[in-house]
C-alpha cells in the first residue's frame, strides 16, 4: 500500500473511524490497565476521533450517488476473491455516525456510572473493543467481513454482560447470550457458504445487484435467505432466540444501552437493510421474516406487561421494537425500517441510561422500590425518560411517531390486513407498558410504602455534583435527539435512496385515518396505563395481572425458557453429550487402555519365553538351523 | 548297502533320535547320552562319504579317530560338570537350573 | 561245494545281515532315548554303538570298528554306567513326561530329519575322480604320524586339557560345596 492512501480523505476518516478504537483497546488492555483515569481518557478520545471522523465522512458524503468501496485483495483463492476494506454508501455512513454517537454519550456516561468499580480500566478497554468491531461492521464490504466483526461484536457483548462475573448470574448471562447467538449464526454460516459456492463471491454490492437474481435459482435464494435470517434471529433477539437479551440485562445499564438497545441488536436489523435488495428477489423468505418479526413484537410486548424491573421491561421492548423494525422491512419497507432504527437508538438509550441514574441512585432494579423511594424526584432522568417512553409509544411530535407511522404505513401496503392489525395492537401494548412504568415510578402507591422499609433498595441519596452533570449530560443530549430527529425524515430517506435504486414498496402514502388509528391506540393504551396506575388511589395491578394464569405465562416469557432447558437436557446432555461421553470412555479411552491391556498381556506371553530352560532354547536353536540350512541349500 | 543314500538316511535317523533325546530328557546324563548318539551320527555320516566320495580313504576313518577321541574328552568334562553342577542344585534334573529366567 | 554256497548266497546273506545290524542299532537308539529309567538307556546306548560298529564294518573299515567298540562302548560307556552308579539318581523318583517338551522335541526333530532328507536327496553326490583303494591300516599308521600328525597332536593335547579340567571342576566345586 503506497503512501496516496492517507490522501484520500475518506479512507483515512474511515480508517481512523475505524480503528482508533481498536488501538484503545489494544494501548489499555496492555498498557494503562493499572491507571483507571487515563484508560477511560484514551478510550473516550478514541470515541470522539471516531465520532468526529464518521461526522466528517457523513457530511462530506451526504450527496452521494455511487457508492465508495476502498478494499485491498485479501482472500484469494481459485475465482473466488473476498476483499477487506470499507464500504461507503448511505447506510452504513447513516449507521456508522449512529454506533459512534451513541457509544460516545455512553462511555462518557460510563465516567459516572461506573466510577469506583475495580474493573473500570477493563470496562472501557471492552467498550473500544465493542466500538471497534461494531463501527468495522457497519463499514464492511464484504458479507464475510461483517461476519467475523459479527462474531467479534458478540464476543464484546459476553465479556460486558459478564463484566462483574463475580455474579454467578451474570456470568451465566454472558454464556447464554454467546451460544443463543451463536446458535443463529450457524444458520448465518452456512447461508454465506451456499451464497458464496453458488455465486462466487460475497460482495454485499455484487450480492444487492441484478447478478444474484440471475444466478442463483429462486430455491436457492429462498434457501439462502432463510439462513441468513438465522443471524438476524440471533443477534436481535427475535422468535425463538429471544431469551438471552431480557437475561443479558445483567451487565452493567451503559451496556444495555449501548449494546443490547441501540447498536449490536440493530445490528441484526442493520444487516437485514444491508443485503435488503438479495432478500427481496425472494417474496416467501419475506414473507416468513415478516410473521417471524410479528410473532416478536407481540410476544414480547406482551412479556412487558408483567414485569418489576426497570431494565427488564426496556428489554423487552427492545426485542418488540427490533420485531417491529424486521417487520417493516420485511414488508418492504426500506427506508421506513431503516428510519425506525435510528429513532430507536435514540430514543431506548436514552431510556436505558436514565434508568441507569435510577438504578445507581437507589440500588435496586424494582421499578416499585424505586417508585416508593422517591424516583420521580430525580427531575432530569425523569423527564427524559417520560419524553423517550413517548417516543416508544409514538406520541407525536417525538421522533418515534415519525417513524413508527412511516413502518405502519408499509404494513398497510401489504394485501393481507392482518400485519397492519398486528402492527396497531403492537402499538397499543406498547404505550401501555411503557406508561405503566412511569406511572408506577411518577406515583407510587402510598400502601406499599412499609412494604418498601421492609425490603427495598438503601439509596444513598447523595451524588457528586460532578458525577451528575457527567451522567445527565448524555441524556439531555439524547433527549432532545429524540425530540427533534423526527422532523429529519425527509432528508434522511433522501440520503438513504441517494445511490441505489432500493424497490420500495411504496403501498399506501399517507393514509390519514391510518394516521390517527395508530396515535389513537397509543393514546389508548397511555389511558389504560393511567387508569391502572397513574391516577389516584389505583390499584396498580395491571388488567393481566388479574388472572394469574396468563400472568404466570407472560412472566416465564411464555416458557420458552423452559423449553429451552428441556431440549437441552433431552437432547443435548441427554443424547449428545452421553455419546460423546460414552465414545470417550468405552472407544477412546477403552482402545488405549485396550493397547496397554495388550502390550502388558503380551509382554507376559512373551516372557514365558525366557524360562530359563535350556531345552526350549536349545529346540529353537535347531529348528533355525534347519530353516537356515533349507534356506542356504536352496538359495545359495 | 551300496549306495550312499542309504547311509546318509541311517545316519541322519541316529542323528535327529539324538536330537530328541537331548531336548526331551530331564536328567543330564539322558542328555549326555543322547549327544553320544548325535556324534556317532556324524561319524557314520564321514565313514560313508569316505566310502563313496573320498578320493583318498584314509582321510575319512582319521576323522572319525578325530570324533572319537573328542567324544571321550568330552564325556568326561560333561560328567564333571555334571557333577559340580549337582554339587550346586541337587539333582541331575535340568530343569531345576532356571537361575536365567527371565 | 556250490550246495551251501548256493544256499546261503553272499549277496542275500550281506544284505540279510545289514539290515539286522541296522535293526540293532535303530533299536539300541530308541532305548537310548525313550525309556525313563537310566540303566536301560545306557544299555540301549551300547547296543546302539555296538550297531554303529558293525555298520563301519559294511563301510569298509575294520579298524574304525574296532575302535569304535573299543573307545565308545569299552570306555565312554563305561564311565558314564561309573557316574551313574556312583551318583543318587536311581533313588530319585521318576519325572513325568512334559506333554508340550515332548511334543516340540518332536515337532523340531521332524523339522530336521525333514530338512536332511531333502538335502540328501535333492544332492547328486559325485564321487571323485581319481579313487584309491588302500584301506590298510598301515598306510593310515603312516599318514597318522606323517600327514596328520598335527591331528595326532591336538588329539594328545585335547585329552590332557580334558583331564585336567575335569580335576580342575570337580575339585572347586567340591571346594564350594563342602
Amino acid at each position: 500500500m503506497n503512501a496516496a492512501w492517507t490522501q484520500d480523505p475518506n479512507l483515512l476518516a474511515a480508517a481512523l473511524s475505524a480503528l482508533t478504537p481498536f488501538a484503545a483497546f489494544a494501548l489499555i488492555m496492555v498498557f494503562v490497565r493499572p491507571y483507571p483515569r487515563l484508560s477511560a481518557g484514551i478510550s473516550i478520545a478514541a470515541i470522539g476521533v471516531s465520532l468526529m471522523s464518521a461526522v466528517f465522512l457523513l457530511a462530506r458524503n451526504w450527496s452521494l450517488t455511487e457508492p465508495l468501496q476502498i478494499t485491498v485483495r485479501w482472500l484469494v483463492s481459485g475465482d473466488i476473491r473476498i476483499p477487506f476494506g470499507f464500504l461507503l454508501d448511505p447506510l452504513s455512513l447513516l449507521m456508522l455516525t449512529i454506533v459512534a454517537t451513541i457509544s460516545f454519550l455512553v462511555q462518557v456516561y460510563s465516567l459516572g456510572y461506573m466510577a469506583g468499580d475495580p474493573g473500570f480500566s477493563r470496562y472501557y478497554a471492552f467498550q473500544s473493543l465493542f466500538a471497534w468491531a461494531m463501527l468495522t461492521l457497519t463499514i464492511s464490504p464484504t458479507m464475510i467481513q461483517l461476519y467475523i466483526f459479527w462474531e467479534l461484536v458478540g464476543l464484546a457483548s459476553y465479556l460486558l454482560i459478564g463484566f462483574w462475573y463475580e455474579k454467578f448470574s451474570a456470568s451465566e448471562a454472558g454464556k447464554k447470550a454467546f451460544v443463543m447467538t451463536r446458535l443463529g449464526d450457524i444458520a448465518f454460516f452456512l447461508g454465506l457458504l451456499v451464497v458464496l459456492i453458488h455465486f462466487g463471491n460475497l460482495n454485499i454490492l455484487d450480492m444487492n445487484g441484478p447478478q444474484a437474481a440471475a444466478r442463483l435459482s429462486p430455491a436457492l435464494l429462498t434457501v439462502a435467505a432463510l439462513l441468513i435470517f438465522g443471524g438476524v434471529m440471533g443477534k436481535s433477539a427475535q422468535f425463538p432466540l429471544l431469551t438471552w437479551l431480557p437475561d443479558a440485562m445483567e451487565g452493567p445499564t451503559p451496556v444495555s444501552a449501548l449494546l443490547h438497545s441501540a447498536t449490536m441488536v440493530a445490528a441484526g436489523v442493520f444487516m437485514f437493510a444491508r443485503i435488503f435488495p438479495f432478500f427481496s428477489h425472494s417474496a416467501s423468505a419475506m414473507t416468513v421474516f415478516l410473521s417471524i418479526g410479528t410473532i416478536t413484537m407481540l410476544l414480547s410486548s406482551t412479556m412487558a406487561m408483567v414485569t418489576r424491573d426497570i431494565k427488564q421491561v426496556w428489554a423487552y421492548s427492545t426485542i418488540s421494537q427490533l420485531g417491529f423494525m424486521v417487520m417493516g422491512l420485511a414488508a418492504g419497507g426500506y427506508a421506513a425500517g431503516v428510519f425506525h432504527l435510528t429513532t430507536h437508538a435514540g430514543f431506548k438509550a436514552l431510556l436505558f441510561l436514565c434508568s441507569g441514574v435510577f438504578i445507581h441512585q437507589y440500588e435496586t432494579n424494582d421499578m416499585f422500590v424505586i417508585g416508593r423511594q422517591g424516583g420521580r424526584g430525580l427531575r432530569i432522568p425523569m423527564l427524559c425518560m417520560t419524553l423517550a417512553a413517548a417516543a416508544l409509544s409514538g406520541l407525536p411530535p417525538f421522533s418515534g411517531f415519525f417513524s413508527k407511522e412511516a413502518i405502519m404505513g408499509v404494513l398497510a401496503g401489504r394485501h393481507n390486513p392482518i400485519w397492519l392489525a398486528a402492527g396497531l395492537l403492537g402499538a397499543f401494548l406498547t404505550a401501555y407498558y411503557s406508561f405503566r412504568l412511569i406511572f408506577i415510578i411518577l406515583r407510587p402507591n402510598p400502601a406499599e410504602k412499609a412494604h418498601a422499609k421492609a425490603h427495598g433498595g438503601h439509596g444513598n441519596g447523595h451524588h457528586a455534583a460532578g458525577l451528575y452533570w457527567v451522567m445527565a449530560g448524555p441524556l439531555i443530549i439524547l433527549g432532545a435527539v429524540t425530540l427533534a430527529l423526527g422532523f429529519f425524515q425527509g432528508p434522511l430517506e433522501a440520503f438513504l435512496a441517494g445511490t441505489h435504486a432500493v424497490s420500495e414498496s411504496h403501498g399506501a402514502g399517507h393514509h390519514a385515518g391510518l394516521l390517527y388509528a395508530a396515535v389513537g391506540l397509543a393514546l389508548a393504551g397511555t389511558g389504560l396505563a393511567w387508569l391502572e396506575f397513574g391516577r389516584k388511589g389505583a390499584a396498580q395491578m395491571g388488567f393481566v395481572e388479574r388472572l394469574p394464569a396468563l400472568r404466570a405465562l407472560f412472566a416465564n416469557r411464555w416458557y420458552l425458557d423452559h423449553l429451552y432447558r428441556r431440549l437441552l437436557d433431552y437432547v443435548i446432555y441427554g443424547t449428545f453429550s452421553n455419546l460423546f461421553t460414552r465414545n470417550d470412555r468405552r472407544v477412546i479411552d477403552g482402545a488405549i487402555d485396550g493397547m496397554c491391556r495388550a502390550t502388558i498381556g503380551s509382554g507376559r506371553l512373551l516372557s514365558f519365553v525366557q524360562s530359563g530352560m535350556l531345552q526350549y532354547n536349545l529346540m529353537v536353536m535347531f529348528a533355525a538351523l534347519a530353516l537356515v540350512a533349507l534356506g542356504f541349500y536352496f538359495l545359495g | 548297502m551300496n549306495s550312499l543314500t542309504t547311509y546318509l538316511f541311517i545316519a541322519a535317523a541316529l542323528f535327529i533320535i539324538g536330537i530328541f533325546g537331548l531336548l526331551q530328557r530331564r536328567s543330564l546324563i539322558g542328555m549326555l547320552i543322547a549327544i553320544e548318539l548325535m556324534l556317532n551320527a556324524a561319524s557314520l555320516n564321514f565313514m560313508a562319504f569316505n566310502r563313496f566320495l573320498a578320493p583318498d580313504p584314509i582321510i575319512g576313518q582319521v576323522y572319525t579317530l578325530f570324533i572319537m577321541g573328542f567324544a571321550a574328552a568330552e564325556t568326561a568334562i560333561a560328567l564333571s560338570i555334571i557333577i559340580a553342577l549337582f554339587r550346586r542344585i541337587h539333582s541331575i534334573n535340568i530343569e531345576q537350573a532356571r537361575d536365567l529366567r527371565g | 561245494m556250490t550246495p551251501i554256497q548256493n544256499f546261503f548266497d553272499p549277496e542275500l546273506l550281506a544284505q540279510t545281515a545289514f539290515t539286522v545290524v541296522v535293526a540293532f542299532t535303530f533299536a539300541g537308539a530308541l532305548i537310548a532315548v525313550l525309556p525313563r529309567n537310566i540303566l536301560y538307556n545306557v544299555l540301549g546306548l551300547i547296543l546302539c554303538l555296538t550297531g554303529v560298529a558293525g555298520i563301519f564294518l559294511f563301510l569298509g573299515s575294520a579298524f574304525i570298528a574296532l575302535m569304535e567298540l573299543l573307545i565308545y562302548v569299552g570306555a565312554i560307556c563305561i564311565s558314564i554306567v561309573f557316574a551313574i552308579m556312583l551318583s543318587r539318581p536311581l533313588h530319585l523318583s521318576l519325572p513325568k513326561r512334559h506333554l508340550p517338551k515332548v511334543g516340540g522335541a518332536l515337532g523340531v526333530a521332524l523339522l530336521v530329519f525333514g530338512v536332511l532328507v531333502t538335502i540328501i536327496s535333492r544332492t547328486p553326490w559325485q564321487p571323485a575322480a581319481e579313487r584309491s583303494n588302500d584301506w590298510s591300516v598301515t598306510t593310515m599308521g603312516v599318514y597318522l604320524l606323517t600327514r596328520y600328525d598335527l591331528v595326532f597332536e591336538v588329539m594328545s593335547v585335547v585329552l590332557l586339557v580334558a583331564i585336567l579340567g575335569a580335576i580342575l571342576i570337580t575339585g572347586q566345586s567340591r571346594k564350594r560345596s563342602s
